[in-house]
Order: structure tokens, then C-alpha cells, then sequence
């Protein structure tokens, strides 16, 4: 499952530099593409603006198919407070501009199945696939506007896979 | 010396999960199904059957009935019910395949079943396929997983394409197809005299795995063939799918066999030696998260008799039981 979760993000990750190369975050001094694994990174107090953070939530398997189906939750979550040329005065578009490009993102809804774990990375034998996203309300605290969509990511597990 | 007691339970309600299916080609021109015998082999590994049998693993909606039909004798005045008489016995069997492959599209089907051969350049376009790439000869030291070719034959294959492996038709009737029959031919003008026609509906299809060349030129194949070790005269030809269509005059027959593993180590078998579609092509659908679904093959059977030869009855599905260990009976 690991391998579709890494998929999943490198994927995205992918798509994002190619459908806005502006919208970039720098962690641990490295400059890179605004998104990025929760799980993955040193707890943060807020979250970062203007960038996409996923979260790995609920965990389902099908075990009765020839391969395991895994059913994986991932939520995204985003934040802006608006630009500070603007007093923060166009947040709610900043925000819809992030809303755009996590469509962007996750169309296809499909990708090829890496292993990342090696280099470089290695084509396995299928592909993961995801739902259409399911947006949340916009949560309004201070000067932010936050949303998560949520998306339910399926791979099948390949053979040896762990 | 003396066994340790054992300390007996009562008679428990079997809890499965789910069923698994398997299937056994018929003989059809011997009318020999396969028989599964659950004295010998009742408690299988579920995944690895006895030969011959192949696993299509779990299915779900499993719904078997009997629909025999008991008519009483009557007799006397008021007339009551003397004797009862089986004026027919008759079954059937439902469920659906989870997953696609050549077999379990076939047996839903229940008609021929058709490889979609590669086909050649400038064929007429036609609904299950046109005239396909020329086949290319077998050479010798193939066997059930590796098909050895000239070495021009086998680049033309690639690693991940599929094949079919059969004869050539020639003016053949009756059942054809090896390993499995797969369709009945009434005459040579019925199949247009195709020489490709048996590889067109064979059974006899896998994967490549690898394409080796060098020292053994050949196809390394992913899956080996139903029909065993080609025979000769077999040739293979590359194929990208398949295809069914409703409609076809031709039934197939199967043996059958599902089981029910229960969580207490009990195990129900339903064996089906003769068993034939009695509905068309069909799909259903189970929503994963919209728009997504799993799609299913929709699958249902008649049961068709044997002779038990234990004692001559004629009978269509035997229900075995083997209890959990402990457990009084």
C-alpha cells in the first residue's frame, strides 16, 4: 500500500509543477513543488499556506478478489489567508484558485504503480487508481480559509508486493 | 496405549464467509464430466485444487435451487396422498464472477467464446474479430509454459501480449478446441472454412511472460496452457482480448464445484458435474465510491445428470458436508 500512497503523492506532486509552477513551498531549505505528506514531515502548529497537504485516514481491504483491493482515504487540505498586496482581501479567490488546481491535480484519475523505494524507480504491474474528489465545507478561522477534499484511493496489490 | 480423550461439542452452525468457485472441463464427445470425489479430496487446500480443476475464486450472490417437482399419488375417497413420485428433477445455479479473465467470461457466456486475434492488414471489419496475422509454427521442446518458435517467429511477440495455441481448422466437425471444447462445428461452410477458426475460440490461451531469443528462441509463458504440452500441429497466433456475443447455438458444459469454508474448520461443497448457462451475457454492477464501480460477470447455470454409480439414481448436484473436528454428529 505503500507504493500506491507514493504513487498517489509523486503523481500529484507531478501534475501540480506542470499546472501551477508558482505555487512552490520551501522545507528544510529546499525548494519544491507546494505539496506535500503530512506524515512525512515534523509536525506542524498551522499548516502551510497556499499549499496542499496530504493526510492518509481510513484503510479498507477487499481480500476476496484475486489480489487485494486496498481502499485508502486520503484528504487534502489547504489553507490560504490571500496575498498580502491585497490586505488578504482576496482570499476567498486564492482559495477557489487552490480548489481549481486539486481538479487539476487529480485528473486522470489514474496513474501508473511505482516503486519509489528504488532508484530509479521501478513500473509494477498495475495501476492506482482514485475517486472524483469530495469537497468539504470552507472553514473560516482568523484570517484563513481552509478546505479538505477528500478522495478514496484504490490499488490492487501486486504480487511480492509488502 | 491409549489416545487422549476428546472432549465433544455439540452439532455448530456453519459460518462461512463467502464461496469459491471452481471448474473442470467436460468430455463432451465421451459425455464424461469431471467428477470431484470429496472422499479423496474434500479438504483441498483452497488454493491449489486437484487437477483438473481451476480456481475462479471467490464469487458473491451465490444462489443455488432446486427445482425439482414432487407430485403426490392420490388415492381413495376423500382421496389423500398415498406416495410421492419426483416427477422432475432439475436445478439451477446463480452467482457472479468478481473477477474478468477468459474462463469466467466464457462460462457466463455460455456460448462459443472468442479470441480476438490480432488481426492482418486490410481485413474486412467484423464483429468478433477479422482475419488475423498469419500463425506461426511451433517448434520442437515446447511445453505447457514455454512455446519454442524460429527465432524470427518470436520477435515478432512481445513480453505481455497474449496467444492462442491450437490447430488449424481443417474441414473438422464436431467438437473442437484442445483442452477444453470449445465450440461444435456442423460443417466447414458454417466456420467459412477458416483455418484459424479453432484458435479463434481455443481454450488454449496465456500471457507471454518473456520473449527469449539466442540459443532457445521461444515465449516464456506467464500461465500455463489448459490443454498441457502442445500437441503437434498446434500453432500460435497473438490475440488482444476477447469477445462474446449474445446469441450462438452452441452450449458449453462444465463441471463445477463450490465451496464453503467455514470458520470452525467445516467445509460444504456443492458439486455440480454437469452444468450449463441458461442466460445470456450479463454484468452488474457493485458501487465502490461514485462513480466508481467493481463490475461483475452475472453467471447462471442449469444442472444437467449423472448416473451416481453407487446405486444408478440419476441426480444433478451433490451436497457434501465435512464437519469441523470435535464436533458430534
Amino acid at each position: 500500500m505503500q507504493n500506491a500512497k507514493d504513487t498517489f503523492y509523486i503523481t500529484l506532486r507531478t501534475r501540480l509543477a506542470a499546472v501551477n509552477p508558482a505555487r512552490n513551498i520551501t522545507l528544510r531549505s529546499v525548494s519544491r513543488p507546494g505539496i506535500l505528506v503530512q506524515d512525512a514531515e515534523a509536525p506542524m502548529i498551522r499548516p502551510l499556506l497556499d499549499a496542499f497537504a496530504l493526510s492518509w485516514t481510513g484503510l479498507q481491504a477487499d481480500l476476496q478478489l484475486p489480489a487485494i483491493l486496498a481502499e485508502m482515504t486520503c484528504e487534502i487540505q489547504y489553507s490560504t489567508a490571500g496575498t498580502a498586496a491585497n490586505a488578504g482581501l482576496d482570499r476567498g479567490r486564492a482559495l477557489e484558485e487552490l480548489d481549481y488546481e486539486v481538479l487539476k491535480l487529480l485528473y486522470p484519475y489514474s496513474a501508473q504503480k511505482m516503486n519509489y523505494t528504488q532508484n530509479p524507480a521501478a513500473a509494477m504491474e498495475t495501476m492506482v487508481f482514485w475517486s472524483e474528489p469530495e469537497f468539504g465545507p470552507i472553514v473560516s478561522e482568523r484570517d484563513c480559509l481552509s478546505r479538505t477534499a477528500k478522495v478514496t484511493v484504490f490499488a490492487f496489490q501486486d504480487q511480492g508486493e509488502s | 496405549m491409549s489416545t487422549s480423550a476428546l472432549t465433544p461439542l455439540r452439532a455448530l452452525p456453519p459460518v462461512g464467509r463467502t464461496v469459491r468457485a471452481y471448474f473442470a472441463p467436460v468430455d463432451r464427445v465421451h459425455r464424461l464430466p469431471t467428477l470431484f470425489d470429496p472422499s479423496v479430496n474434500g479438504q483441498f487446500s483452497l488454493d491449489a485444487p486437484p487437477a483438473p480443476w481451476i480456481d475462479l475464486g471467490w464469487i458473491e450472490n451465490f444462489v443455488r435451487k432446486s427445482t425439482s417437482k414432487f407430485g403426490g399419488l392420490v388415492t381413495g375417497c376423500p382421496s389423500t396422498t398415498q406416495y410421492q413420485v419426483r416427477e422432475t428433477v432439475d436445478a439451477s445455479v446463480s452467482f457472479r464472477f468478481k473477477a474478468w479473465s477468459k474462463l469466467s467470461m466464457a462460462l457466463a457466456a455460455g456460448s462459443q467464446h472468442m479470441n480476438l486475434i490480432v488481426p492482418a492488414a486490410g481485413g474486412a471489419a467484423n464483429g468478433s474479430g477479422s482475419k488475423g496475422v498469419a500463425p506461426v509454427n511451433l517448434a520442437a521442446g515446447s511445453t505447457a509454459t514455454f512455446l519454442a518458435l524460429a527465432a524470427s517467429d518470436a520477435a515478432t511477440f512481445a513480453a505481455g501480449g497474449l496467444v492462442t495455441v491450437d490447430v488449424d481448422y481443417t474441414a473438422q466437425t464436431g467438437f473442437v478446441g484442445s483442452g477444453v471444447y470449445a465450440a461444435y462445428v456442423s460443417s466447414t461452410t458454417a466456420v467459412n472454412s477458416d483455418p484459424d477458426y479453432i484458435r479463434r475460440v481455443s481454450f488454449n490461451v496465456a500471457r507471454v511472460a518473456s520473449v527469449s531469443d539466442g540459443a532457445n528462441p521461444g515465449l516464456q509463458l506467464a500461465q500455463p496452457l489448459i490443454a498441457g504440452v502442445p500437441a503437434p500441429g498446434m500453432r500460435v497466433q497473438p490475440i488482444c482480448g476477447f469477445v462474446d456475443r449474445e446469441g450462438g447455438s452452441f452450449f458449453q458444459e462444465w463441471s463445477a464445484l463450490f465451496v464453503i469454508p467455514g470458520e470452525q474448520g467445516e467445509r460444504i461443497l456443492f458439486h455440480y458435474p454437469r452444468l450449463q448457462a441458461v442466460s445470456g451475457a450479463s454484468e452488474s454492477t457493485t458501487p465502490l465510491v461514485p462513480p466508481l464501480e467493481r463490475i461483475a460477470l452475472g453467471a447462471a447455470f442449469r444442472a444437467l445428470p449423472v448416473t451416481d454409480s453407487n446405486d444408478g439414481e440419476q441426480v444433478v448436484c451433490f451436497r457434501s458436508f465435512l464437519p469441523s473436528f470435535a464436533t458430534l454428529v
